[in-house]
C-alpha cells in the first residue's frame, strides 16, 4: 500500500543485511541477550544510523534552544511583511506576490535559516518544531500499537476458543480495510466532532488523533504474528510446568509468555515508528493527519508543494528530513533484526 | 506455478524493453505538443476556443448549478426572463429584459411582477417556448432542494409547494398564459432584489417536459447563444454555437463556433498549457506559484481585475470576548491587510468596505476608520483596546477551513490576536463543513474567515450576511449574529425598495455603520486574472462581465496566430 | 478442498459486511453535523433542510439508512450528496485508471525487484550488493507522495521529459501517449516495492542456494545458471508471488491513492480523497467496499492456492 505500507510486506523478509555480521562462535552459557547485544554492537553500519537517529531526536528536543536564540521567532509566529538585512540591504521575507525567500544560512545570523514559508514563518524553528510532532506521533502510535496489539495476540493465543475467534475476526476486518482508507475516514472525522473517550474528550485538532489512529490501523501487524507465537510457546513444557505450578492465568501470559516475545517486539519496534511517521506524512498530505497551528513534517510537505515552482525549499526540507528518520530507523531495525535472528547470521556464513 | 512464472518472467522481460523504449523516445512530445496544440490559424471569427477549469461545474443543471464554475457556461446557455448586458464593469450590471419582452411591471405595492414572453422564441432543440415553461422551471428549483431554493421561496404557494414534496403540484403565485405569454408572479413581501433572482441561472427557462432529478448528465435544451454537447461527467463538455438562438437585443450572438471545456485539476499544467497556446483560456488564475512567471513574461495576455466579493472576519457578537465593541474594533485596528494580501499571492485589493468596489451602494469609506489599508496597522491601539477592556489573556479559536487562502489567514489572524494580548488558535475546519460549522449555533465559533462572491449585483445579496433578520439557528450566514437595530433599519427600507438608485444610499450609509461599529472586520476583495493564450484576441474579446467573468459569448480567436 | 474455498468465501462475505458496517458507523455516529445541513447549501432556509431530511431519508433510524444505502450500492443506485452522480458509475470510470495504474506497477516492481533480488543474492557481500541494498532501504524510506510530487515537478514541469501529470485514455490520444503518461507514476509507485522485493527475494534465494537439493544440483555438474534459475529462483519465488498477490489486492483497494493524486489520473483512489474532502458518504462507503473487496479477495486467493499447494493448511 504505497508509501505507508513497507511493514506488510517486511513480514517475511528475514535476510537482507546492510552489514553482515560474521558469525560468532557463541560461547556456551552466554544470555541470547548479551549474544545479540554484541551482534548489534558490531554492526558498525547499523550503529551508526541509530546514533543518527538519536540526534534527530536530541535536535527535535532543542528545537527552544534554536527557535529562542538563534532564530528568534516561533514555529507559528507569520512574518508577512518583515524585512531582513541582507548584504546591507533590506529583503522582504515574503514578496508582495507571497513568494517567500530562499535558505539563507547564516547570512541573517541564522535567522530564516532554511528559509521561510508562505506566511513568513521560519523554516528551520518549523522543522524542528514538526519533527517534535512527527517524532511523538511516530514513537507514542508505536507504543499504542504494541499495548494494544501484544495484549489482543496474548489473550488471543492463549485462551484459544471463542476469544480467539472474536479478536481473529476482527483483525480480519481491520485487515481488509485498506489502511489508507480507514485512516483518511476515522481522521476526516474525528477532527469533525473530537473523541469522546468516555474520561476525556479530544479536541479534534489534537496531536492525539492521528497519534490513535495510526496506533490502532497498525494493530494487524503485530497482533497477528504474536497470536501465532503464543499458540506455539503455549504448549511449550515451561508453560506446562506453571500452569502445574497453579500460576495464575495472568501470571502466565505476563510474566511466562511474554519475555519469550519480548525479542519478536523488539524487532518490530523500529519498523513501526517509521512506518507510523511516514502513515502521518500520508494523512496530513491528504488532510486527514495532523491539524495547524501544530507544525509537523507532513503538513509542511504537503503546504510546500503547492510552492514547489518557487519554493522548492518548501517540500524538499522537510522531505529530507523526514526520509533520513525513517531511513535511519529502518537500518537500525535492521541490525536489531540481524542480531537477535541468528538464522539470518549462519545463513550468510557460506 | 511454472507457467505462471514463465509468464511473469515474460512480461518482465516485455517491460523491461518497454521501459527502455519510453526512456529513447521521451523527448519526441514536444514537437506533437505543438503539432495538435494551439487552435487552427487564420480565422477571423468563428473557430473553437479551449478552455481549462479545476474542477467540474457542481451541476450542468441551471435549477441546481451554484458555483462560478457552472455559471460561467450556463448563463450562455440559458437565458432567464431577466438578464445582464454583456458588457464589463457598471455596465454589465444593468438588468435587461432577457426572454421576456421588457423588464418586469411591478404593482400592488412591490408584491406583484407582471412580464410577458417575447414572440417565436424556440428552444436550441427548436421546440417553441411557453409562458408556462417558467412555472416548471421554478418549481424544479423548488423540488430539487437546489441550492437557490430559497431565492423563490418569497413567492406565494412556494414553502407550501415544497412541503408536499410533489413535484406536479402547484405553486399559487405563478400564473402564466401560453396563449398571451402573459406570466405574473406574487410576491408574499416585497422584495427589492426580486427582479435580480428573476435573473439568476436558477431561473433560466428549460422546457415543461424536462424531468424532477438532476440533468447533468443530459442537459436540457435552452434559449442561449450557446448549447452543450458532449457532455462527459467530470470530464469535459462543449458549447456549440446554437442555430436556433433568435435575436435579442443586448445578447449578442457567439463570436466563436464553440468552446470545448475541459477538467484539468491541475493549474500548474493550465498555466503551463496556455503559455504553450495549446488552452485558450482558464478560468482559475495561474497558481501564486507561476503568477511571477505569467505576469513578467506574459504581461501582454494577463490582466487582473476586482471582482464583486470580499474576504472579511466576522466576529460572533454573541460570544465572549466579540460582544464588546471595543474588543472588536482591537481586531479591526489588529490585522494587517499588506500581510493578507500576501497570502491571497497579491490577488487581493485591501479596502475596508464591506461592499465590494463593483457593487450599487459602494461608497468608499475614505480615511478608513482603523487607518489606511496600505500601511502598516496599529498594534499598539489594539493593545491598549484589548487591556482597556480587560480580555487579555483570553483564549480565542480563530476558525477557517483547509483550502487556501483560508487556512493560512485564519492562522495569520490567530497570530496577530496573539500579538495584541489574546491566546488564540486557528480552528482549521474541513472546507465542505466550514460554513455549516460556523453557522451552527451550537458551535459558538468567536471569530474566523469569511468571504462571500455575488450571486447578483444587488447589495442585499452582501447585506444578508449581517441582516439580524436572516440569524438562524443552523446555516445561519450572519456568523457573527450581527443584529444592530440601526443597520436593521435601514437595510429593511432599503430591500423593501425595488428602486435601487433610491436604496444605494441606505446600502453604503449601513456599511458605513457596519464598519465604524466593528461589527465585522473586512480586508479586501479578491481579484481574479484572465489569463489566455497568444490565438486570442486579448485587446478585444476579453470581456470580463461582473457576475459571470469571462463572457464566452465574447471570446474569439486573432486571424494568424501561430 | 471444496469446502475450504467455501468456508473461505462465507468469511470473505462476512469480513465485507463488517467494513461496510463500520464505515458507515464511522460517519454517523461520530458528531460531525447533519448531511442535510451540508446539502443544504448556502442559502438554506429550515424548511429546504427539513424537507432534504425527508427525501434522503436522514430522519429514519440508522440502520434503515444502511440498509437502504447497501441496497442502492448493489442495484447501482447510490447516488453523491454533493453533486447526486451515480456513485457506480463514477467507479467505473476511475477502475480502468486504477487498474492500469496498479497492473503496470505491479509488474514493474516485481521484475526489478526479482532481478534485482538475484542479483544482490549472486554477490551477496561485494560492493555492488551493498549499492543496490541501501538504494532499496533509501526507497523503502520514501514518501511516495513526496517521491511523485519531486518528479513530476522536475522531470516533468521544469525539464519536460515526461508529461506533467494527467491521464489520456488509449482510446483519445493513443497507446503511446497513455503509456507515456502512465510511466512515470509506474516508477514510482514501483519504488517502495522494488526496495522491498529485492530485499526479500535476496533473503528467500540465500536461504534455498545452500538447501541440499541445490547443492546436489551443483554437484551433478549442472551449469551455475542453469541451477539459479531451474533449482533456486523457482523454490524461492513461490513466497515472492504470495506477497505479491497480497500487495496488488492492497494498491488496488486504495493503495494508489497517493500516486493518483498527485500525478491527478483520476482513478478510484483519487475520486475516494476528493469524496471524503466533501463528507461525501455515498462514494466513500462505495470505495472502501469496492477497496476491501480487492484486498480480501487476494487474500482469500493467495490462501487457497497455498492451500492447494499444502493440503495441511486445509485442516487448521
Amino acid at each position: 500500500m504505497a508509501a505507508t505500507d513497507p511493514v506488510t510486506t517486511k513480514l517475511p523478509d528475514v535476510g537482507g543485511v546492510l552489514e553482515e555480521v560474521s558469525a560468532a562462535e557463541t560461547p556456551a552459557g552466554t544470555s541470547p541477550w548479551r549474544l545479540a547485544t554484541r551482534r548489534l554492537r558490531r554492526n558498525k553500519v547499523a550503529l551508526a544510523f541509530g546514533l543518527l537517529f538519536v540526534l534527530l531526536v536530541l535536535s527535535a528536543l532543542a528545537a527552544p534552544i534554536w527557535a529562542n536564540n538563534v532564530a528568534d521567532t516561533g514555529p507559528n509566529k507569520t512574518h508577512l511583511t518583515d524585512t531582513i538585512k541582507l548584504d546591507g540591504k533590506d529583503v522582504n521575507v515574503v514578496e508582495f506576490d507571497g513568494v517567500p525567500i530562499g535558505p539563507q544560512g547564516f547570512k541573517a545570523d541564522g535567522k530564516y535559516f532554511l528559509g521561510a514559508d508562505g506566511s513568513g514563518r521560519d523554516v528551520m524553528v518549523r522543522l524542528l518544531y514538526g519533527a517534535r510532532n512527527s517524532l511523538f506521533i511516530g514513537i507514542t502510535a508505536s507504543i499504542i500499537t504494541v499495548l494494544l496489539a501484544v495484549t489482543l495476540g496474548l489473550l488471543a493465543g492463549y485462551y484459544r476458543k471463542w476469544v480467539d475467534a472474536v479478536i481473529s475476526r476482527g483483525l480480519d476486518v481491520l485487515w481488509a480495510f485498506p489502511v489508507l482508507l480507514l485512516g483518511i475516514a476515522l481522521g476526516v472525522s474525528l477532527s469533525l466532532g473530537g473523541l469522546n473517550l468516555g474520561f476525556t474528550t479530544v479536541q479534534g485538532n489534537s496531536l492525539w488523533i492521528p497519534t490513535l489512529i495510526i496506533g490502532f490501523v497498525s494493530i494487524v501487524y503485530l497482533a497477528r504474528p504474536i497470536r501465532g507465537q503464543v499458540l506455539s510457546l503455549r504448549e511449550k513444557e515451561f508453560i506446562e510446568a506453571a500452569r502445574a505450578q497453579g500460576a495464575s492465568d495472568g501470571r502466565i501470559m505476563f510474566r511466562e509468555l511474554l519475555p519469550n516475545m519480548m525479542s519478536t517486539i523488539l524487532v518490530f519496534v523500529p519498523i513501526l515508528v517509521a512506518n507510523a511517521i511516514l502513515l502521518e506524512a500520508a494523512l496530513s498530505f491528504l488532510g486527514a493527519g495532523v491539524r495547524p497551528p501544530n507544525p509537523s513534517w507532513g503538513t509542511m510537505i504537503a503546504d510546500g508543494i503547492k510552492l514547489l515552482v518557487t519554493s522548492p525549499h518548501l517540500t524538499i526540507v522537510p522531505g529530507g528530513m523526514l526520509v533520513l528518520t525513517v531511513l535511519s530507523l529502518n537500518v537500525f531495525g535492521d541490525g536489531v533484526r540481524d542480531a537477535l535472528d541468528p538464522r539470518a547470521t549462519i545463513k550468510l556464513d557460506q | 506455478m511454472r507457467s505462471t512464472l514463465r509468464t511473469l518472467l515474460g512480461l518482465m522481460a516485455v517491460l523491461v524493453l518497454a521501459l527502455g523504449a519510453a526512456a529513447c523516445g521521451g523527448d519526441d512530445d514536444d514537437e506533437k505538443g505543438g503539432d495538435t496544440g494551439g487552435t487552427p490559424a487564420a480565422q477571423s471569427s468563428g473557430g473553437i476556443a479551449k478552455v481549462n477549469l479545476t474542477s467540474f461545474p457542481d451541476y450542468m443543471d441551471p435549477a441546481l448549478a451554484y458555483t462560478l464554475e457552472g455559471w460561467n457556461s450556463l448563463w450562455t446557455v440559458y437565458t432567464p426572463l431577466v438578464s445582464y448586458k454583456h458588457e464589463e464593469g457598471a455596465a454589465g450590471a444593468e438588468l435587461i429584459p432577457g426572454l421576456a419582452e421588457a423588464l418586469p411591471e411591478i404593482s400592488n405595492g412591490g408584491k406583484t411582477y407582471t412580464l410577458k414572453l417575447r414572440d417565436g422564441l424556440k428552444y436550441s432543440d427548436g421546440k417553441p417556448v411557453k409562458a408556462s415553461d417558467f412555472e416548471h422551471t421554478i418549481k424544479r428549483v423548488l423540488n430539487l432542494e437546489s441550492g437557490g431554493s430559497a431565492f423563490y421561496l418569497g413567492i406565494e404557494g412556494a414553502e407550501e409547494y415544497v412541503k408536499k414534496g410533489r413535484a406536479k403540484g402547484d405553486i399559487s403565485g405563478i400564473e402564466t398564459d401560453d396563449a398571451t405569454g402573459e406570466i405574473t408572479i406574487n410576491l408574499k413581501e416585497p422584495d427589492g432584489s426580486f427582479q435580480y433572482v428573476l435573473g439568476m441561472d436558477f431561473a433560466g427557462i428549460v422546457p415543461s417536459d424536462t424531468p424532477f432529478e438532476n440533468m447533468t448528465k443530459n442537459p436540457p435544451p435552452g434559449v442561449g447563444p450557446f448549447m452543450i454537447e458532449n457532455m462527459k461527467q467530470n470530464r469535459s463538455f462543449q458549447l456549440r454555437k446554437n442555430p436556433n438562438f433568435p435575436q435579442i437585443e443586448g445578447i449578442p450572438e457567439a463570436k466563436l463556433d464553440g468552446v470545448d471545456v475541459t477538467i484539468v485539476k491541475n493549474q500548474q499544467r493550465q498555466t503551463q498549457d496556455v503559455i504553450q497556446n495549446k488552452v485558450d483560456w482558464i478560468l482559475d488564475p495561474p497558481p501564486p506559484d507561476q503568477l511571477r512567471t505569467v505576469k513578467s513574461q506574459y504581461a501582454d495576455r494577463f490582466e487582473e481585475y476586482v471582482t464583486n466579493s470580499t474576504y472579511y472576519f466576522f466576529m460572533n457578537e454573541r460570544v465572549k470576548p466579540f460582544d464588546d465593541e471595543n474588543v472588536r474594533k482591537a481586531v479591526n485596528f489588529a490585522i494587517d491587510k499588506r500581510a493578507l494580501a500576501r497570502l491571497f499571492g497579491g490577488l487581493l485589493e485591501p479596502g475596508c468596505n464591506f461592499l465590494p468596489p463593483g457593487m450599487q451602494g459602494y461608497e468608499k469609506i475614505e480615511d478608513c476608520p482603523y487607518g489606511d489599508p496600505n500601511a502598516a496597522p496599529n498594534v499598539e491601539e489594539a493593545r491598549r483596546l484589548i487591556k482597556e477592556a480587560g480580555v487579555d489573556g483570553t483564549k480565542v479559536s480563530v476558525y477557517g477551513n483547509d483550502e487556501d487562502p483560508s487556512k493560512p489567514v485564519a492562522e495569520y489572524l490567530a497570530d496577530a490576536l496573539n500579538d495584541i494580548g489574546f491566546k488564540a488558535e486557528p480552528k482549521i475546519v474541513e472546507a465542505s463543513v466550514y460554513f455549516t460549522t460556523i453557522g451552527n449555533q451550537k458551535t459558538k465559533a468567536q471569530i474566523g474567515f469569511a468571504n462571500w462572491f455575488q450571486d447578483f449585483p444587488h447589495p442585499r445579496n452582501f447585506m444578508f450576511l449581517v441582516d439580524g433578520d436572516s440569524i438562524q439557528n443552523t446555516n445561519n450566514q450572519n456568523f457573527g449574529n450581527v443584529d444592530d437595530p440601526e443597520v436593521n433599519k435601514l437595510l429593511d427600507e432599503a430591500n423593501a425598495n425595488a428602486n435601487l438608485d433610491e436604496a444605494a444610499p441606505q446600502y453604503a450609509e449601513a456599511d458605513r455603520l457596519l464598519v465604524e461599529k466593528a461589527h465585522i472586520a473586512p480586508y479586501g476583495h479578491r481579484k481574479l486574472a484572465n489569463f489566455v493564450s497568444e490565438n486570442v484576441d486579448f485587446e478585444n474579446c476579453t470581456l470580463t462581465h461582473p457576475v459571470y467573468e469571462l463572457d464566452l459569448t465574447q471570446l474569439c480567436l486573432t486571424s494568424g496566430a501561430s | 478442498m471444496t469446502a475450504f474455498i467455501v468456508r473461505r468465501l462465507i468469511a470473505m462475505v462476512l469480513v465485507l459486511f463488517a467494513v461496510s458496517v463500520l464505515v458507515f458507523l464511522i460517519f454517523n455516529v461520530i458528531p460531525n453535523g447533519n448531511p442535510e445541513d451540508r446539502m443544504a447549501g448556502k442559502q438554506a432556509t429550515p424548511l429546504v433542510i427539513e424537507q432534504i431530511k425527508k427525501e434522503w431519508g436522514f430522519d429514519k433510524p440508522l440502520y434503515t439508512q444502511y440498509g437502504k444505502m447497501m441496497q442502492k450500492l448493489f442495484s447501482g443506485q447510490l447516488i453523491s450528496q454533493t453533486n447526486r452522480v451515480n456513485v457506480t458509475e463514477e467507479i467505473k470510470r476511475g477502475l480502468p485508471r486504477t487498474l492500469a495504474l496498479a497492473i503496470g506497477a505491479a509488474l514493474l516492481w516485481f521484475a526489478t525487484g526479482v532481478a534485482l533480488g538475484l542479483f544482490t543474492a549472486v554477490r551477496a557481500g561485494q560492493w555492488s550488493d551493498r549499492l543496490v541494498t541501501v538504494l532499496a532501504i533509501i526507497g523503502i524510506s520514501m514518501p511516495v507522495f513526496w517521491l511523485g510530487a519531486l518528479a513530476r515537478n522536475y522531470l516533468g514541469y521544469e525539464w519536460g521529459i515526461f508529461p506533467n501529470g494527467g491521464y489520456t485514455e488509449i482510446g483519445e490520444e493513443g497507446l503511446w501517449q497513455w503509456f507515456y503518461h502512465l510511466l512515470l507514476p509506474w516508477i514510482v509507485l514501483a519504488t517502495l516495492f522494488i526496495g522491498v522485493y529485492s530485499r526479500v527475494v535476496r533473503s528467500t534465494v540465500l536461504d534455498t542456494i545452500n538447501d541440499d537439493y541445490v547443492r546436489t544440483a551443483r554437484a551433478k555438474g549442472l551449469a551455475e545458471r542453469r541451477v539459479l534459475v531451474r533449482h533456486v529462483l523457482r523454490n524461492s519465488l513461490i513466497p515472492v508471488v504470495t506477497l505479491w498477490g497480497l500487495d496488488f489486492g492492497l494498491v488496488l483497494g486504495g493503495g494508489a491513492i497517493l500516486t493518483e493524486t498527485v500525478f491527478d489520473l483520476q482513478g478510484v483512489g483519487q475520486y475516494f480523497a476528493e469524496s471524503i474532502g466533501r463528507l461525501d458518504v455515498p462514494p466513500v462507503l462505495a470505495v472502501t467496499m469496492y477497496g476491501a473487496f480487492f484486498v480480501v479477495v487476494f487474500n482469500t486467493l493467495v490462501d487457497i492456492v497455498y492451500a492447494a499447494l499444502d493440503p495441511r493448511i486445509r485442516l487448521s
